[in-house]
């Protein structure tokens, strides 16, 4: 027997120059780094030279999964798929892309921790993954066909229950705002055109294997139980949004929207939500509704169901009917997403003729994923669509294209807020066809250089939410003030961090986040409520810190952060108190790898810094602090000039700010100056190889 | 005794399952469902006394049912493990004092969380307000100078958020309230 | 074990059990005292195998059954985890007794997408696949050279004999529903047991797409998932005769 449970052994490792198939050892190589991000910045450390660009064959995508994924624990089924970032602006540093589904857990049925892909095929392939029968496949006739031809093709050859990752026309041709996605509507923003360059269309996988869980069954189950209980709904929000007779509070900003009366209304019969109390699990599932979280309580009478990834119980996803877009559109009568991706076709209008919350906003959703969904465009967190409404109504698009291009587009029905609009951008962005196709499929990043516009004026404006590298911001100090800041400059795309922002809005009042603030985080003063901000401390650093390290920590684990971590609770007899050490509790019981909670974080920790380790030497500089670690002035300026911390407003001061990346680096224990971890910092978790390296290129503090 | 045993836990039964529907109950709810259940015959005197009885000791035994008396000093029971007393307060002020009702809870939500609160939510369950009603309210809020605390804000796509303009000022609610209404959206 | 001396304490429990389906008269009655009972299985089989060719009759009806809603099932797959984590210590969802991951995609009858598919990528509508605790003849048991598939009390689920498994699979084969699961890592196939009354997948759902309930009888209700292609060999049938015969 293995000697860990939850790791299932082995890393399939591909090289499509040379169709070379074989396997690593991921206890041997891989256990310090989990699994998930971590393993995918040690691959792209070890093996991938600086300067490589994200096209270059010797680039490597990485789909990272971690021990638990596969099992029973809550909330774990998503895949990290790590390389270097096409839209990352000026120069590819290493990013990673998450998708959720059915992937993870096949993939560790099928016997693997992970896939590493490198080189290129000479001619379009798909790896089949079918249990221990690896092979490369002949995709020539996928290619060229949307996301869902390729894995309904696949899935006739594999098995229905095959989890297929495919790209769509996007990736195919190399748009660099491209996805891969498998099981219907989960996808991995950024990575499609990786797979593209290397002609891999799709990796389909069918796995009958298990993942052995290493501690007794039956404290796994009551751990499991345990874990189950803590749970909100989605993005950990522990109240409900209306009053409910079990609760003491409520917020209407909550996803939590199950209630007496709210009926998922398109199921055959309609299915009441009911009241949900936080101690009924077999009830988690009609907690959230994230249709009628973005598009009102109309969505209710369209909701089939919620869905979501592999042994979730939250189901994020809702899947809705809507007959009207049928028949209007020409498109299926069901489509599912969530957040970004549900509001991908809605997010392109400034206003729709029946309001911001009406049936053609729905439409628009619609006619959105299908077309998304299917070419596989990324909307890099909307950015894509709050740059295009700049864009038209600037007057930038008419004045970058020629009069020809500018006419073949139904700019009319553009302003009046028109979902059929989407027909004619949506396919010209995955086939690059046209200015204003190629040029908004670069990214924000290379757009601005194409079309000589100023990063400055973007880093200035409010709305467009830009942060810096061509990305935009990703709950910064518009959420959790100066937490929020320091969050945001660490990455090389947009955080895709929720610790802090699953706290700050799980809809507990004031005094109660921060009783829980203390105890988490040794101070109330960690937490402050948004708007009405105060200067910088040690609590905020500490609450920084462990956000980043918990969000590393679940993309290895294959925990979902968009979930976790689970530190408050709707529990009124817990003190709405959740429990800090959950993942320590589920790593060491599924692996036999006994760690506690702050042993689980230095293992954390270790992953986040060799992606500081990376970002460092891809970019060949030590001064992060300056030439990284960089905040946009729209982070300093209040719209009607109030001063800082005056309630009612978002921006912080500079010199606080300055302040706060102290403080951030000091808790991480970095130089101040550069920013850079120093050698000491490396060591503590055990990357003195790491810094040795780094040391020969001079990039140590 | 048996007898007792039985009524007392039917009691305890019918306050808990209806405090997880979200109801008060009256003394004489409860007594039509000992009826219904066949522990009681009839509602002859004799029989009043025994209920009052049952109903006295089920309360003296179980911590988490509760008894409180209502604004026509008329006793209602729940389940404090099924209902919370926010919940109960809601319950309470809606009977008959519907504008008391909306002021209470929107200072409420502007002292504790701190929030506006949307316009809308009075009329979703528990408040169930008609459109009607909510308007008439407001009018009078504007006019009572024990409610002029009570503001309203309007966010970018028309929304209706209230606030207490004890707890918050009117810059902090009408930020709070396009947050809530739409800046939460734009960043998911 | 004098057969002649068990015979009339068996004809009473078989004609004593709840929900038998196969109505005897009298008549059928005396013949049956005359003729030697072999293989009957109340509550455990009472004859050795030795030279008898009977199938093992399972008279004693299930006690409980897991009932599915597709209608609320929301595709998460607890009940697959929990069936094995739970009660194997390994997350195997291919050897889940609740099945749903070969549904999930596109329902039962495999990848047709089309506007009337189910599953994910049809109508959203997904179905769970549950043993059916089949009345006699049940086919699992039927089919097994070993007499592998008995009842157990307290729930009379059917339940593989992990002991006098061989692994040969012809259950797998005989299930009408395909609802019998193999563990590669044992060699030995394994099927719904109820979990002793308080079945795990009923538990795990967070959707309440599952429910344990008094036993009743969905074989007559339920398509078929396949058709069957192990069948009792003709020297056990024959001894279908000795209760069936006119």
């Amino acid at each position: 027997m293995a000697k860990y449970g939850g790791w299932v052994g082995k890393i399939l490792r591909v090289n499509l120059s040379t169709g070379r198939i074989w396997t690593e050892d991921t206890i041997e190589k891989y256990k310090d780094f989990l699994g998930g991000t971590g393993i995918g910045y040690k691959v792209i450390w070890d093996e991938v030279p600086a300067g490589t660009k994200s096209f270059d064959p010797v680039n490597k995508i990485i789909f990272g999964v971690g021990p638990l994924a596969g099992t029973g624990a809550p909330c774990n089924g998503r895949t990290a798929i790590t390389t270097l970032w096409p839209t990352c602006w000026p120069k590819a540093l290493v990013a990673t892309g998450h998708m959720g589904g059915q992937f993870a857990a096949e993939l560790k049925y099928a016997g693997y921790d992970s896939i590493v892909i490198e080189g290129k095929a000479d001619h379009p392939v798909w790896l089949s993954v079918v249990d221990k029968k690896v092979e490369i496949k002949d995709a020539r006739r996928l290619w060229g066909q949307g996301i869902r031809r390729a894995t309904i093709e696949i899935s006739q050859e594999i098995g229905p229950g095959a989890a297929v990752a495919a790209i769509g026309q996007a990736g195919e041709n190399l748009v660099p705002m491209s996805v891969v996605m498998n099981s219907y509507s989960h996808s991995a923003g950024g990575v499609g055109a990786v797979m593209g360059s290397k002609n891999l269309k799709a990796i389909g996988v069918r796995g009958t294997g298990s993942v052995r869980i290493a501690g007794k069954k039956e404290e796994w189950e009551k751990l499991i139980k345990l874990h189950l209980s803590l749970l909100g709904a989605n993005n950990q929000h522990v109240v409900p949004s209306s009053p409910q007779p079990w609760a003491e509070y409520y917020d209407a900003a909550s996803r939590w929207k199950g209630s007496r009366g709210k009926m998922w209304g398109a199921s055959t019969p309609a299915i009441e939500t009911g009241t949900c109390n936080p101690h009924d699990l077999n009830r988690i599932a009609y907690r959230t509704n994230n249709a009628v979280h973005y598009l009102g309580d109309i969505a209710w009478k369209y909701t089939v169901r919620g869905n979501g990834c592999t042994g979730c119980p939250i189901r994020c996803h809702t899947m809705i009917k809507v007959p009207s877009a049928a028949a209007k559109y020409g498109i299926p009568e069901v489509g599912q997403n969530t957040c970004g991706g549900l509001n991908f076709g809605r997010s392109f209008f400034k206003t729709f003729p029946d309001g911001p919350r009406g049936m053609t906003g729905i439409e628009a959703c619609m006619v959105g994923m299908y077309m998304s969904d299917d070419y596989g465009i990324w909307c890099n967190y909307s950015q894509l669509q709050r740059d295009f409404q700049k864009l038209y109504y600037e007057g930038i698009i008419k004045s970058k294209l020629e009069e020809k291009e500018f006419k073949s587009y139904s700019w009319d029905k553009y302003e009046k807020g028109d979902p059929s609009f989407l027909f004619e951008l949506l396919p010209r962005i995955a086939l690059k066809e046209g200015e204003l196709g190629t040029a908004l499929g670069l990214g924000t990043g290379y757009l601005l250089e194409r079309w000589s516009l100023s990063e400055e004026e973007w880093k200035k404006s409010h709305g467009l939410n830009y942060w810096k590298l061509g990305h935009p911001k990703h709950h910064s100090n518009e959420e959790a003030g100066q937490c929020g800041v320091i969050i945001n400059t660490q990455y090389n795309r947009d955080p895709q961090c929720h610790s802090h922002a699953n706290f700050t809005r799980n809809g507990l009042p004031l005094e109660i986040l921060k009783r829980l603030a203390a105890e988490i985080w040794g101070t109330p003063d960690a937490v402050d409520t948004v708007g009405a901000y105060t200067p910088m401390n040690t609590g905020k650093a500490k609450m920084a810190k462990w956000s980043l390290l918990r969000k590393e920590l679940h993309d290895s684990l294959s925990l979902c952060n968009w979930m976790g971590p689970w530190v408050a609770s709707p529990l009124k007899e817990r003190g709405y108190r959740g429990d800090d050490s959950i993942e320590s509790m589920l790593y060491s019981l599924a692996t036999g790898d006994k760690k506690n909670r702050q042993e689980l974080d230095q293992v954390a920790e270790r992953i986040f810094l060799l992606h500081r380790a990376l970002t460092i030497r891809d970019m060949g500089t030590k001064e992060m602090r300056t030439q990284h670690d960089t905040i946009p002035q729209w982070v300093y300026e209040d719209p009607s000039h109030r001063p800082v911390y005056t309630k009612g407003t978002t921006h912080l001061d500079k010199e606080d700010v300055k302040l706060a990346m102290d403080m951030y680096y000091e808790e991480m224990g970095w130089d101040k100056a550069t920013g850079a971890p120093t050698p000491e910092a490396y060591r503590k978790v055990g990357l003195g190889k790491v810094s040795d390296e780094l040391d020969k290129k001079g990039l140590l503090p | 005794m048996q007898q007792w045993e039985t009524a007392c836990l039917v009691v305890a039964n019918i306050i808990r399952k209806k405090s997880e529907a979200g109801q008060l109950l009256f003394q004489k709810e409860i007594f039509r469902g000992l009826m219904d259940q066949k522990v009681l015959k009839s509602d002859n005197r004799e029989q009043l006394g025994t209920f009052e009885a049952i109903l006295k000791k089920t309360m003296k035994r179980n911590e988490d049912l509760k008894e409180l008396l209502d604004k026509d000093g008329i006793p209602r029971y729940y389940s404090a493990e099924f209902m919370s007393e926010a919940y109960v307060r809601i319950l309470l002020r809606k009977e008959g004092n519907p504008l008391l009702l909306i002021a209470e809870i929107v200072r409420e939500n502007s002292a504790l969380y701190p929030r506006p609160i949307p316009l809308d939510t009075f009329k979703n369950p528990p408040f169930e307000l008609t459109q009607e009603d909510i308007l008439a309210c407001l009018q009078k809020i504007s006019g009572q100078e024990k409610y002029q605390d009570i503001a309203q804000t309007i966010t970018s796509i028309g929304t209706v958020f209230l606030y207490s303009s004890r707890h918050l000022d009117s810059d902090y609610a009408s930020m709070l309230a396009e947050w809530l209404d739409v800046g939460q959206y734009n960043n998911p | 074990m004098s057969h002649q001396n068990k015979k009339p304490e068996i004809l009473e429990e078989v004609l004593s059990s709840e929900g038998l389906n196969h109505p005897f008269s009298r008549r059928q009655f005396l013949k049956l005292s005359g003729v030697s009972i072999i293989g009957i299985s109340v509550l455990g089989p009472l004859f050795a195998r030795g030279e008898t060719k009977a199938p093992l009759i399972i008279m004693k009806q299930a006690k409980g059954i897991v009932i599915a809603d597709p209608t609320k099932c929301v595709g998460c797959r607890r009940c697959e985890l929990a069936c094995t984590e739970f009660n194997d210590g390994k997350a195997k969802p291919s050897m889940s007794r609740v099945k749903v991951a070969r549904n999930l995609n596109f329902g039962p009858k495999g990848v047709f997408p089309e506007k009337h598919g189910q599953g994910n990528w049809g109508n959203g509508l997904i179905v769970q696949d549950l043993c059916k605790q089949c009345p006699h003849p049940v086919p699992c048991a039927n089919a097994c050279p070993n007499d592998a598939i008995v009842v157990k009390p307290p729930t009379n689920a059917r339940v593989v004999d992990a002991k006098k498994c061989i692994g040969c699979k012809m259950c797998l084969r005989a299930c009408p529903w395909e609802m019998i699961s193999f563990d590669s890592d044992t060699g030995k196939a394994t099927k719904c047991f109820l979990c002793y009354g308080k079945p795990k997948c009923v538990e795990a759902c967070p959707a309440e797409a599952l429910n344990y309930m008094a036993w009743r009888d969905l074989t007559d209700k339920v398509p078929p998932r396949v058709v069957p292609t192990a069948v009792i060999p003709p020297e056990k049938a024959a001894a279908c005769n000795d209760c069936h015969k006119k």
